[in-house]
């Protein structure tokens, strides 16, 4: 259809995890893959979040603006996390666009990484299995941010409501469902569970 | 499972980090015979004792140098670049 933008994701009929199936039952898995963020990094990048009047957390910290979740992930990496509209990342982006001076560079976290939300009675036991990191609620903070493995991948994990939000290579996406659900079955007391990658 | 405290992220498995070998410093561009360079490119010290080498922890890319015993292999310190040991 002109002038609309469909875009493609991994759990899109045509995109690279189209067969997966999201674990739906002890432990639940949403895709938040199509949700909007933006992230930046490199020098100048901390600066320009500053002009914009935002608070900036330490390393590894997060920081909750309106309509934005800040997480710091290096000194100058930022990815801004927007639970509602979407309003308050666009408007940050179209600040970002029109910016003539420093101001980092897009690091394409809404291309680049995959979204996932783990919830349900069964997280924090799968969790156990997918994370060697201290998760309980007294070690892992509200606004901590762990930049860690998580289902033998590269990710970025924080605390969302009702579990763990896990940012990672969206490449790897049908890879990260298969390890999920074997480690929910496993965490379910399925002791013939293996992770079939096949 | 065997830990790397990483200056960044806090202690971690060291399935989460990547070596990059010794610090060393690199011959002077100008002034350097061939012999120096081809040294420099081709050829690892391995000697005995505490060397500080260049560690990578992977999932936030965050480059460090840590002090290590490769005699017992074990780490005396981890530090960012930038700061004093």
């Amino acid at each position: 259809m002109a002038g609309l933008v469909m875009r493609t994701f991994p759990l899109s009929p045509n995109g690279s995890a189209a067969g997966s199936v999201l674990p739906k039952g002890q432990l639940i898995v949403t895709d938040l893959t199509a949700r909007p963020r933006f992230g930046i990094k490199g020098p100048g990048s901390s600066a320009w979040l500053e002009a914009q009047r935002l608070s900036l957390p330490p390393v590894n910290r997060i920081a909750m603006q309106v309509g934005v979740r800040l997480l710091r992930l290096g000194s100058d990496d930022f990815l801004a996390v927007d639970e509602a509209s979407g309003e308050a990342v666009a408007n940050l982006v179209a600040a970002w666009q029109a910016e003539k001076g420093r101001r980092g560079y897009w690091s394409w976290r809404e291309e680049g990484w995959s979204w996932m939300r783990l919830s349900g009675p069964l997280v924090e036991a799968s969790m156990s299995r997918l994370c060697a990191l201290d998760l309980r609620p007294g070690r892992f903070a509200e606004d901590a941010v762990a930049q860690t493995r998580v289902a033998h991948l590269e990710a970025v994990l924080v605390r969302s409501e009702e579990g763990f939000d896990v940012f990672f290579d969206i490449a790897s996406t049908a890879f990260f469902i298969r390890t999920v659900t074997a480690a929910a079955k496993l965490a379910d007391g399925d002791t013939t569970t293996r992770e079939n990658h096949r | 499972m065997k830990l790397l405290d990483c200056p960044m992220n806090g202690p971690r498995n060291i399935d989460e980090f990547q070596s990059f070998g010794p610090l060393r410093q690199a011959p002077d561009a100008d002034a350097a015979a061939d012999a120096e360079w081809a040294r420099h490119l081709f050829r690892a010290d391995n000697r005995k004792g505490v060397v500080v080498e260049w560690w990578r922890h992977v999932p936030s890319n965050f480059f460090f140098l840590a002090q290590r015993d490769v005699v017992t292999n074990e780490i005396i310190r981890t530090y960012a670049p930038g700061s004093r040991p």
